[in-house]
């Protein structure tokens, strides 16, 4: 019994607090749309941003409510204080949010995954001759080791059928799926580009992203991920470029595609290279300067070192007195 | 809000006048005003009874709120142009949707226009692209073509 109502109010925390982060962030998100950064730090912000109910909420519930239950919560079996009416309820709301997002990232995974299936009936890996230059100018690049072999070990495959004309799909093994009519349609140079800018979501691991959102539902999020999805399509546009006339071949690639009508809707984890707002991007694109080249950031996580150890201390001081009041706090809640 | 839409009446059939429409679109400039603000800026120049009665009427037809601001009222706009475009855009589609006998064939319209629209838009796009690859092409021949003059005046 103590077990159970440890797990009851354990859920019952964390889906209050899950509910009020969430629906702070959905209100709360569009102040950081105003920010000057660049978009791949915006897109970062708004993924952070998007998870941080799910992640705040389980990092609480682990580290201060469950060890102030076992600590501070009496044993005795003379005191009973049963289970309670609102704790029973709101631990089965939790229960079925989480179900509810298991359900759907099983869902989606399992879409993509007979979609991919099919789309990769008679796929042919990308000719590698026709490429090389593609391989070795997106290692040198963007520090991502595609070499030969690994291109035509199958990270991407000329489909053929109805796969959309260009996209990135599956999380574990992501791979790059280009349509037939894409590679018609493409000149060599506008192809290369907007491989790289697949190559770009795959090396974020945006269709992973978009996998995690699935799992955390909330009304009113749609908006958020609709900012970040576009974020995200600008910031592999900026990491796919490195001068004008690359600007402009992924422009010209856009609105080419943006022609081609796919058959088929992708599934959730996949990334299609028309997305998002294509006037936005062609118009972006064609004002590619010098200037607008964002320096890949050096990481230098020594100045995490002192943050860290100043927030360990600070944990350390006042775990105790954080432990007795989420304690309160638990039994005003379940009262 | 539909409601407060639908004043917009549909198709050749405006319900809210030019006059109307001038006023809501300074109050929406000014964020909240009173008659004699509205006045003030210049823009309208008509006789107070004439803005009074109007904003009255914008208030009546529940584009406007207002409070009383000692003799007279402060108004501010009840919703924001892009929720009136939105919904005026909303309404018409749902009475395209239920204008016809097949209720497949309003949709059919729709996704035709929104077709040709994005043809259109394409074209556009596509034209704007050719133009930059015609400056960056020239833009090189007119460098191809200094470099060789600058090599031989330095050869000189």
């Amino acid at each position: 019994m103590f077990a159970l109502r440890g797990i009851a109010v354990s859920l019952t925390f964390f889906v209050l607090l899950y509910c009020a982060l969430s629906a702070l962030v959905a209100v709360a998100w569009r102040a950081f749309k105003v920010l000057h950064a660049p978009e791949r730090s915006i897109a970062g912000l708004l993924f952070v941003l998007r998870i941080l109910p799910l992640a705040a909420s389980v990092a609480i519930t682990f580290a201060f409510v469950v060890p102030s239950f076992q600590l501070l919560e009496p044993r005795s079996s003379d005191i009973d204080e049963g289970m309670g009416a609102i704790p029973l309820a709101m631990g089965i709301c939790a229960l079925l949010l989480i179900g509810w997002g298991c359900f759907r990232v099983i869902a989606a995974q399992a879409k993509t995954a007979r979609l991919v299936t099919r789309w990769l009936e008679g796929a042919q890996p990308l000719d590698v001759v026709a490429n090389s230059q593609l391989d070795a100018e997106t290692e040198v690049q963007m520090g991502v080791s595609f070499d030969a072999q690994r291109f035509a070990q199958g990270v991407a495959f000329r489909s053929k059928g109805e796969a959309p004309p260009l996209l990135l799909v599956g999380v574990g093994k992501p791979r790059v799926l280009v349509s037939e009519s894409t590679v018609a349609l493409l000149s060599h140079d506008e192809l290369r580009i907007a491989l790289k800018h697949e190559f770009a979501h795959m090396k974020s691991r945006d269709n992973l992203k978009k996998l995690i959102c699935r799992f955390c539902p909330f009304p009113g999020m749609a908006k958020l991920e609709s900012a970040w999805s576009q974020a995200a399509e600008l910031a592999a546009d900026d990491a796919a470029v490195s001068n004008l006339d690359d600007a402009v071949d992924l422009a010209a690639a856009l609105v080419k595609l943006s022609r081609l009508l796919p058959i088929e809707a992708a599934p959730i984890c996949a990334v299609g290279f028309v997305t998002g707002s294509i006037s936005a991007r062609v118009a972006r694109l064609l004002a590619w300067n010098e200037g607008s080249k964002v320096q890949p950031r050096q990481d230098r996580p020594w100045y995490l070192i002192p943050i860290a150890l100043v927030s360990v201390s600070f944990l350390c001081v006042t775990y105790a007195p954080a432990l007795a009041l989420t304690h309160e706090l638990t039994e005003w809640l379940v009262r | 809000m539909i409601k407060a839409f639908s004043i917009f009446g549909s198709g050749s059939r405006p319900q809210l006048g030019p006059f109307e429409r001038l006023v809501l679109e300074e109050v929406w400039s000014q964020g909240s005003a009173t008659v004699r603000e509205l006045l003030a800026d210049g823009k309208i120049r008509q006789a107070y009874t004439t803005v009074m009665t109007t904003v009255d009427r914008l208030y009546k037809k529940g584009l406007l709120d207002r409070v009383a601001e000692g003799k007279a009222f402060r108004y501010t706009p009840r919703y924001t142009p892009e929720e009136l475009q939105r919904d005026a855009a909303l309404e018409s589609i749902r009475q395209l949707l239920g204008s016809g006998d097949v209720a497949s064939l309003p949709l059919s319209y729709l996704v035709e226009a929104l077709s040709a629209h994005d043809a259109q838009l394409l074209d556009e796009l596509q034209f704007l692209v050719e133009r930059k690859r015609r400056e960056l092409h020239s833009r090189k021949t007119q460098n191809r073509e200094k470099k060789p003059d600058a090599d031989g005046k330095e050869q000189r």
